[in-house]
């Protein structure tokens, strides 16, 4: 069984159809990649799955759950956690903090403990903070910890959204576009680290990606959409030699990457 | 000619004002409606009974005979709102703010307007007995004062208290608004207290704005109830027709309005296009602030009596208004100010004697409020708002 | 200029260092207290006495040594010198009960990012359960206001306020999650108007719900409220162990004073103790999350609507209890005390202190009263003063007795707060005390290097 499944998805704004009967499905352990040209619906598909959007028609299946008409908080909370596109952190808290944010879902702690401090409270929150510094330290973070995370420069605050995301020791992990803006040495260290996450934790990466290098250097199977569609779905090398996908988008990118 | 007539695209003239008959005429009725099924089933009830015997009529006639009046009560309420729910709509069409200090720009508006009329009456100038002509003029340079003043006023508010604060997190303009809200009131009355000695003023009567016209009288009971409309209602309602007939003309046919609906779709690619946008927004914060005090001056016209703080229910109810109708769309300004004066004259004049006493007009603000609540909860983009989906 | 920076800058170094901290607090307090004691009626003294505190605050001293000047202060000093001048007491109360608000106010602000225009409402909540179940009230509801006869009953006694201290909480949180469970799903601006627009609701009620059955007694207010029995037994130790300091025996008011300020000082502490809890745990998280980005804070599996319903029902909870205080305190309630006025004075209280600041909106909440209490009113008394004098102002030549007696600096809260809430928002938004992010000791972190 697939750990994600999606059947007949469709999203509508008014008389835009931005995602159109998608049929999609991504199996434990894979390393994924959603690619297509700008508009064709990727973050939009990404916004169904998390529950941000309610898609129109269709279903979603994660590990067995429905997830349509489920909030995001419950979807995140079933194992579902996510980057977004221009990075959102909570700017004034601190790395650590935003590490224990993403926590949220893992910690026990009730309000009565909270304001009891008993000891079940505060061991928890030394294990979390614990936890949170592994985490930084996985994601390649030193001595940033206190730091406001706006005060980061960009290539670290990326890692510290990847850090947020882990911390919900989620089984699906989505990443949308997270090399944008990174110079080639970041980009590589961040395949590296994206392969670390799925090879030493066992988390499944769904991502979309632009920079094709990425995507044919760590997607074990690519899917491709236009217009709200998906066109193709396969290996790699399929991909790049399908005449729809470069028409529809690698053509596009071939002649913008020559020029 | 011709020529002309066609550059001023009579379309743009006719349908603000086709919507504002459709609006009145639509929502008039369907309280009416309304109002005259709840008095139907009431009327078998104790509160039937009990209009009878305070009034000896049935409930049913003492609500049909008493409609006329409350309809046209309404509207006049009504248009005031709109014409200030329109000052905050174009504002938040423009910032996605809450121009908090709108309250007080109508105050401003009002203060001015008053202030001139006042010192006109007392240099003799303004009478009850000076022909009818003059005290129109008199009346519209007062209205172009006021519109004027809170013009410029709110420009100014808009350059000292918004625009530093630009791009910071949403609740600092917010909180700087209240700030400038709670500012001015008190500027007012120091302004006021300092000059004359009181901040309660009350607009001179002269012309025949007082005056009632009666087209008849139903009977109700022993007595009748004469139909009428006081003059000063009509020019509220024809001034706040002929400006937002302007507005829309402004807006959606000129390049200025072009230029205004450009930074509020939005304001990076506008500013990419050349569009000056602090120049817009200023623009923007003149028309609402010159409509809010046109809307004060009418304001004090209708009820007389203006105190530095006349502003905050007014603009609490055309907020509602703006948020009732879809705020940032003017159209839907017009037609919450229309719903929303309608409904609260109806809670003023029927809620008494539908409860038998126990809840009176003095609970027609928490009703309009009710409503705002109503709306945000099953329709939270408000009557004409489109559902604007959030980006992630 | 540069010398006299640097040559502060130094003075600033002396005096953080070595022994020179405990030194200047010291000495701030008993010069405050001196001045206090030997000329009670002046503002400028109590200024400097009450302003010492805030020296202690500053000061680098070991915090065992800041807590217990700080207990000597607030719970010894300031009651004897309030017995002495009950004016001071009066101010020191109202910092209490505001500070306590601003607080509670601050959690659905500062934390949440939840703007709450109508705080208030629940300070009403809590105040009007008291004044019902405290008073004849219960009695009069077959009266219309004014045509109770005189000899009443009391519905319960006045020792169940600290029951109702209890209830009030509950109650007043409970109304806060009624009222937050329709628009908490709303965008932050729209929440401020609709808050707004309860708090004057509740006002309304307030107002009118003296018919058909009079349960508020309408805008006259209800009165008298119990307030809890006070044995004659205290008075008397009061009297016997600080009579000779304070200078004069003292009334049971005066106690009843001295007690409803320091339970306000006991709230507070509480209050304190709870937010830092709170602020620091999961939940606070959340809600600095949610201040943050809603968006990223949903997609974290943060719960939105109950997390801000946590946050409203908790801020609601304070108000109630300090709205029994009030109510007891004063024996009376009427509407006047909740109005949109008051939510925005807290509202400036926590905006001028530090949004999210604990200290920040505690300085606040002092600032403000002190401003509104001191010197709005001082400038009042002065103008009524110049007003009767034969004096003129030079240059226009203009008659101070003509200045409009409606020309009240008291009643110009709105000019001040007005004006405090645009200058920080523009000048200084995180306010005087800027909140901290708790800085953590990251073992891993050093040992990785």
């Amino acid at each position: 069984m697939a750990l994600l499944e999606t059947i007949g998805v469709t999203k509508r704004f008014g008389g835009l159809t931005a995602v159109m009967k998608m049929d999609f499905k991504i199996e434990q352990g894979e390393i994924l990649s959603i690619i297509g040209p700008n508009g064709a619906g990727k973050t939009t598909f990404f916004n169904t799955l998390t529950g941000i959007y309610r898609p129109e028609e269709g279903k979603i299946i994660f590990n067995g759950h429905p997830l349509i008409g489920l909030r995001p908080d419950q979807i995140a909370a079933l194992g579902i956690s996510r980057t977004f596109q221009n990075i959102r952190l909570f700017g004034n808290m601190t790395v650590i903090e935003n590490i224990l944010v993403g926590m949220h879902t893992r910690l026990k702690q009730n309000p009565l403990q909270v304001l009891l401090r008993n000891k079940a409270f505060m061991e928890e929150e030394q294990e979390a903070e614990a936890r949170a510094a592994q985490l930084m330290q996985y994601v390649g973070l030193t001595n940033v910890g206190n730091e406001l995370a706006r005060n980061l420069p960009y290539g670290a605050q990326r890692r510290v959204e990847i850090a947020r995301a882990l911390a919900a020791n989620p089984t699906l992990l989505l990443l949308d576009e997270p090399t944008a803006g990174m110079n080639p040495q970041e980009t590589a260290e961040a395949i590296k680290l994206f392969r670390r996450i799925r090879d030493e934790k066992g988390i499944t990466i769904l991502l979309i990606e632009h920079d094709m290098r990425v995507v044919m250097s760590i997607s074990e199977r690519i899917t491709v959409m236009d217009y709200g569609e998906k066109i193709a779905e396969g290996l790699p090398e399929q991909i790049r030699s399908n005449q729809r996908v470069i028409e529809a988008y690698l053509g596009r990118e071939t002649v913008s990457e020559k020029g | 000619m011709q020529r002309f007539l066609k550059s001023i695209q009579l379309r743009e003239l006719l349908r603000p004002l086709g919507q504002m008959i459709a609006f009145s005429l639509g929502s008039s009725a369907v309280l009416s409606l309304i109002i005259i099924i709840l008095a139907l089933i009431l009327d078998q009830t104790a509160v039937g009974a009990s209009t009878m015997a305070r009034f000896k009529v049935s409930l049913f006639s003492y609500t049909i005979v008493n409609l006329p009046q409350v309809l046209i009560d309404g509207l006049t309420l009504g248009f005031v709102y709109a014409a200030i729910a329109l000052g905050y709509t174009m504002v938040y069409g423009v910032l996605e703010f809450i121009n908090f200090a709108h309250s007080e720009i109508f105050a401003i508006g009002a203060f001015v307007g008053v202030e001139i009329l006042i010192a006109l009456k007392g240099r003799e100038i303004l009478s009850t007995e000076m022909s009818v002509g003059n005290a129109y003029w008199w009346l519209i340079l007062a209205l172009l004062a006021g519109m004027a003043a809170a013009g410029l006023a709110a420009v100014v508010v808009e350059r000292l208290a918004y625009r530093p604060l630009r791009g910071a997190p949403r609740l600092v303009p917010l909180i700087s608004a209240i700030g400038v809200s709670f500012f001015l009131q008190d500027a007012i009355r120091l302004i006021e207290s300092i000059t004359t000695g009181q901040f309660h003023r009350i607009i001179p009567t002269f012309g025949n704005f007082d005056q009632r016209l009666t087209f008849g009288s139903m009977p109700l009971g022993a007595g009748s109830i004469s139909l009428g409309v006081q003059i000063k209602s009509l020019i509220v309602i024809i001034a706040a027709v002929v400006m937002l007939i302007g507005l829309n003309y402004l807006v959606n046919a000129t390049k200025v309005g072009k230029a205004i609906r450009a930074v509020a779709q939005d304001r990076a690619t506008a500013s990419l296009m050349g569009i000056d946008v602090n120049h817009i927004i200023a623009l923007t914060f003149l028309i609402g602030g010159m409509l809010g005090g046109a809307a004060g001056v009418l304001y004090a016209l209708k009820f007389t009596r203006i105190d530095p703080f006349v502003g905050f229910f007014p603009g609490l109810k055309a907020f509602t208004a703006a948020v009732l109708g879809g705020i940032g769309n003017l159209t839907g300004a017009l037609l919450g100010g229309i719903v929303l004066g309608l409904l609260e004259t109806f809670a003023g004049t029927f809620m008494s004697i539908f409860t038998m006493g126990a809840a009176g007009a003095e609970y027609k603000d928490i009703f309009a409020f009710s409503i705002l609540i109503l709306v945000l909860i099953f329709r939270p983009h408000g009557l004409m708002g489109e559902n604007v989906g959030q980006k992630a | 200029m540069k010398t006299l920076g640097t040559f502060s800058q130094e003075m600033l170094r002396r005096i953080q260092s070595g022994y020179m901290p405990y030194l200047v607090s010291i000495l701030h307090a008993l010069v405050g207290i001196y001045l206090v004691y030997t000329s009670p009626r002046s503002n400028i003294a109590f200024l400097i006495f009450i302003s010492s505190l805030l020296t202690l605050y500053t000061v680098k001293t070991s915090a065992a040594y800041k807590v217990t000047a700080g207990v000597l202060l607030a719970v010894v000093v300031m009651p004897i010198l309030g017995v002495r001048n009950i004016f001071y007491l009066e101010i020191l109360f109202q910092i209490c009960v505001f500070a306590a608000l601003a607080l509670g106010l601050n959690i659905v602000v500062g934390f949440a990012g939840l703007l709450d225009l109508g705080y208030v409402a629940f300070y009403a909540v809590g105040a009007y359960l008291w004044a019902f179940f405290g008073s004849q009230q219960y009695y009069v509801i077959p009266y219309a206001p004014g045509t109770q006869p005189a000899d009443l009953p009391f519905l319960l006694p006045g020792d169940m306020f600290y029951l109702f201290l209890m209830l009030a909480v509950i109650i007043a949180a409970v109304t806060g999650i009624l009222l937050g469970l329709p628009v908490l799903r709303l965008r932050g601006d729209y929440l401020a108007i609709v808050t707004l627009g309860f708090g004057e609701v509740i006002r309304v009620l307030a107002n009118n719900l003296d018919k058909p059955w009079n349960i508020t007694n309408g805008p006259q207010g209800i009165t008298p409220i119990q307030r809890p029995t006070l044995p004659p037994a205290v008075v008397d130790l009061f009297n016997n162990t600080l009579g000779p300091v304070i200078g004069h025996p003292v009334k049971a008011s005066d106690v009843y004073n001295v007690l409803f300020y320091l339970m306000a000082l006991l709230i507070i502490l509480v209050i304190i103790l709870v937010a830092r809890r709170l602020d620091d745990s999961k939940i606070g998280r959340a809600w600095t999350a949610i201040r943050e980005d809603e968006t990223a804070a949903i997609a974290m599996g943060i719960p939105l609507v109950r997390m801000k319903l946590a946050a409203f029902a908790a801020g609601a909870s304070f108000a109630g209890a300090m709205g029994v205080m009030f109510a007891a305190s004063r024996t009376f309630v009427s509407p006047e005390s909740f109005s949109f006025m008051q939510s925005i004075g807290v509202l400036t209280m926590v905006i001028l202190g530090g949004i999210g600041s604990i200290p920040g909106v505690i300085l606040g909440a002092a600032v403000v009263v002190l401003l509104n209490l001191q010197v709005l009113q001082g400038l009042s008394l002065y103008l009524s003063q110049l007003r009767q004098s034969d004096a003129v102002i030079p240059i226009i030549n203009f008659a101070w007795k003509n200045l409009s007696t409606q020309l009240d600096p008291a009643k110009y809260q709105r000019l001040l707060f007005g004006i405090i809430l645009i200058l920080m928002m523009i000048f200084r938004p995180a306010g005087l005390i800027p909140a901290a992010r708790r800085q953590r000791e990251l073992a891993v972190e050093e040992s990785g290097d």
